[in-house]
């Protein structure tokens, strides 16, 4: 049976996260009734203390299994009564809600619990939740050796089989990889460069994430060994061929072509193009800002001109995205703001800027604009005042007496 | 500098920090060979006209100490005459167009008056002092009051007029000014012809005789500081007749003449009471000459923000820099009707002279987009230049 969880925990097996979920819930199941399978036998046996048939395994039982097998059952034990509460806290919560509680899926759950306990806690995760037990408690690893304590997988000994498993595999398909090279380089064929794997736009996982994958902790050195051997593998001409493989371990970054895709200029009455960018906002402050092209460098704040802002620093704040993206004196800019001070109005003009700039410059400036922060709202806020405190760190003189 | 720190981003355009001596080579000379000639020769304000629009002319020291040895030209702009060690104008349209005017109107017909209004730090005070030295170099009587501020807001001291009832004479800023007045017409004044009219008995043994001349009026009221207000008004009068009578041309120019009717005012009576512009004595002679009926004559006022400004606590929406705001009702009416001459922000030419100026006179240090940079951040208000450019 361990064998099949190592096989299992292949991830070439997997086709994605999702689908790992569900075998790792497979997994689980396993766990649980493998553990249950030796807990019954053996409690049956320790518990009633009558002689026993089968004398050479108990013999065999070494400290540090029955241990293990203690624990193991107190876990089950604890897991299968959480299971069983949370069964029947699904039924309540269904016939609360009026629905039917054997097509009462995980969504439903959600909505009733944010419907019967509102919450205005910021932090997500600080609110009440109702989840299945396996999501709630951390996972643990099942037994990785039999009653004889003989280990079931060929790797136990490194200490992290899973871990070690996956590096065995990416040397596989590199050997693999090899083979296949030299057969077509004998056949005179190129690797096809259609085929060719991108990897843009998506990077290794996280340690964290490997760590929960494999279910054992992993040290940066192991990490650092598991991202060169990846990174041997997936720059391997015909890397391609074990795509699956490698988009496994690899996640998306945020999604570029979408966040930044630039808006379409509109035709202004006068032929002029002209981009909107509604409601920019920086600290308190939210207005509109308008670029138009081709202009000769105008600028209109709420009906003034840059005598709007009387600071220098509110003055360059607008000027630099022009200056950066060498668009000043080529575009006229008009802007409506409202509420906040002087700083944050600024702020969310040239936050609206920029914006509005990508759709007249190239891909290249709009890269540079967007390493140098131009494109990145600014989240920080006015902090609170706290009770007992001058401020919202400062605190009251303090005298001794 | 934006235009060095966007550069240099590009160029490191990693997430290492930039070196600062990267920074240093931004700032370093980089010679503009553009040699504009942002100067002309010449020096005398009536040969101005729109071709040395934008070029800077000096004026100088001997005429500078004679028009402005107690005031007329801002603060500011002192400091720069001390640094730069010339006084140097821009020759700008408000002030050309006066100037051709002053050249062309009829002056046997009642006084024109101007009104000079723009935003603040615009040059209105600066266009003034070009006008006055177009003056002073055409034998004009010239009637000028450096800032009113300085007598509603800044008083040395105040007294109860002892002639007339319920007045505030304010007779060190009056005797300051005669000062003025006699040092500026220096060479007029040692003409014979101006005479005062009539005898003016002053105490019961003091007293001018009539046909005493003008100079004499003028001293009796700086050694006799407590006549020196009713001796203002007395001038003005004698100044109005003079002119009637053709003997000399004067100009009238008052910086900041809003102030004579702007109500609020930090004079105060013995009893802490403020005291209103119109009752104090030096106002009637001012006012007295910025009207229209004599001839020989024309005035040249500026009216300015900053009067509101000073006294109310915050901008009023309404606020305004047009001459019928800040005026007022009585203001407008008094003058109605004048020629309004904005004095506009600095336009691109304007912009870069003034720089090419800087540059020459070391006040800068040049780096590639200075211009168009400072031009933006300015908007073109040569006040807010000069703040900036002190840290170049």
């Amino acid at each position: 049976m361990m064998r099949k969880i190592g096989i299992a925990f292949r991830p070439h097996n997997l086709l994605n996260i999702q689908n790992w979920l569900l075998s790792s819930r497979k997994i689980l199941e396993i766990r649980t009734l493998s553990a249950q399978a030796s807990s019954t036998t053996e409690i049956g046996s320790i518990d009633t203390g009558a002689p026993v048939e089968n004398g050479d395994s108990k013999k065999n039982l070494s400290k540090a299994m029955k241990a293990y097998l203690d624990r193991a059952r107190e876990h089950d034990e604890f897991m299968n009564a959480q299971r069983v509460e949370f069964e029947i806290g699904k039924r309540h919560l269904a016939n609360m809600m009026g629905e039917n509680p054997e097509t009462f899926t995980q969504a439903d759950i959600d909505n009733a619990i944010e419907y019967l306990f509102p919450s205005g806690l910021y932090q997500k995760h600080a609110r009440p939740i109702m989840k299945p037990p396996e999501e709630v408690f951390p996972q643990r690893k099942a037994a990785e050796f039999d009653e004889t304590g003989r280990p079931y997988h060929f790797l136990f000994y490194t200490g992290r089989s899973n871990f070690y498993q996956v590096l065995y595999d990416v040397v596989e398909h590199i050997n693999e990889m090899y083979k296949f090279e030299d057969s077509m380089t004998r056949k005179n064929l190129q690797p096809d460069p259609m085929l060719k794997l991108n990897l843009s736009g998506t990077e290794w996982i996280a340690k964290s994430a490997l760590e929960f994958r494999v279910v054992e902790t992993v040290s940066d050195r192991e990490y650092n060994t598991f991202v060169t051997a990846m990174d041997r593998l997936s720059n391997m001409p015909f890397a391609y061929k074990v795509k699956d493989f490698i988009m496994e371990y690899r996640v998306s970054l945020m999604n570029q072509s979408e966040t930044y895709d630039a808006i379409k200029p509109q035709i202004r009455e006068d032929g002029r193009e002209s981009v909107t960018v509604y409601e920019c906002r920086r600290k308190r402050a939210i207005g509109n800002v308008t670029v138009i092209s081709p202009g000769t460098g105008k600028i209109t704040i709420n009906g003034q001109g840059i005598s709007y802002f009387e600071g220098i620093q509110e003055r360059e704040q607008i000027l630099f995205p022009l200056i950066f993206s060498n668009m000043q004196n080529k575009v006229d800019i008009e802007a409506e703001m409202q509420n906040g001070g002087p700083s944050g109005q600024a702020g969310a003009i040239r936050y609206g800027i920029s914006w509005a700039l990508r759709s007249f410059v190239d891909q290249e400036t709009m890269e540079s604009m967007r390493l140098a922060g131009l494109l990145t709202f600014d989240i920080r806020v006015r902090e609170r005042k706290k009770p007992g405190q001058a401020g919202a760190r400062r605190k009251f003189t303090w005298k001794k007496r | 500098m934006l235009k060095a720190t966007a550069y240099l981003f590009l160029k490191h355009s990693t997430h290492r920090a930039i070196p600062t001596r990267y920074l240093t080579a931004a700032a370093e000379l980089q010679q503009d060979e553009r040699l504009q000639s942002f100067r002309t020769q010449e020096a005398d304000p009536s040969k101005h006209s729109k071709d040395h629009l934008a070029q800077f002319y000096t004026i100088p020291l001997s005429d500078r100490n004679v028009l402005f040895q107690h005031g007329g030209l801002p603060k500011t702009f002192q400091q720069h005459i001390k640094t730069f060690n010339e006084t140097c104008l821009m020759v700008r349209e408000p002030a050309v167009d006066i100037i051709n005017c002053l050249k062309s109107i009829d002056y046997d017909k009642p006084a024109v008056r101007f009104v000079l209004y723009g935003k603040n730090g615009t040059g209105k005070s600066i266009s003034l002092a070009h006008v006055l030295h177009y003056a002073f170099k055409n034998k004009f009587l010239i009637v000028h009051v450096p800032w009113v501020g300085d007598f509603m807001r800044h008083c040395k001291d105040s007294s109860n007029s002892e002639t007339r009832e319920g007045f505030i004479d304010l007779n060190i800023n009056a005797a300051a000014w005669l000062l003025h007045f006699r040092t500026q017409n220096a060479e007029l004044l040692k003409n014979p012809d101006l005479k005062i009219s009539r005898d003016i008995q002053w105490t019961k043994r003091e007293s001018t005789a009539k046909d005493s001349s003008i100079l004499e009026l003028i001293e009796h009221g700086i050694n006799r500081m407590r006549f020196a207000s009713d001796c203002v008004n007395i001038l003005a009068e004698e100044i109005k007749l003079l002119s009637n009578a053709g003997i000399c041309k004067t100009l009238v120019a008052i910086d900041g003449f809003n102030e004579f009717f702007y109500p609020t005012t930090k004079v105060y009576t013995e009893k802490k009471e403020i005291v209103h512009p119109n009752k104090i004595t030096l106002t009637e002679g001012f006012l007295n000459l910025t009207k229209f009926d004599w001839k020989n004559a024309a005035v040249i006022v500026t009216v300015d923000e900053m009067t509101v400004k000073v006294h109310e606590e915050g901008t009023d929406p309404s606020m305004s820099h047009f001459p019928r705001f800040l005026l007022g009702k009585h203001g407008f009416e008094h003058l109605d009707p004048f020629l309004p001459v904005n004095v506009p922000l600095f336009s691109k030419k304007e912009h870069e002279s003034i720089m090419d100026y800087f540059r020459e006179r070391r006040w800068v240090r040049p780096y590639p987009g200075q211009d168009e940079e400072l031009y933006f951040l300015s908007g073109g208000n040569p006040f807010t230049l000069l703040d900036y450019c002190k840290s170049l």
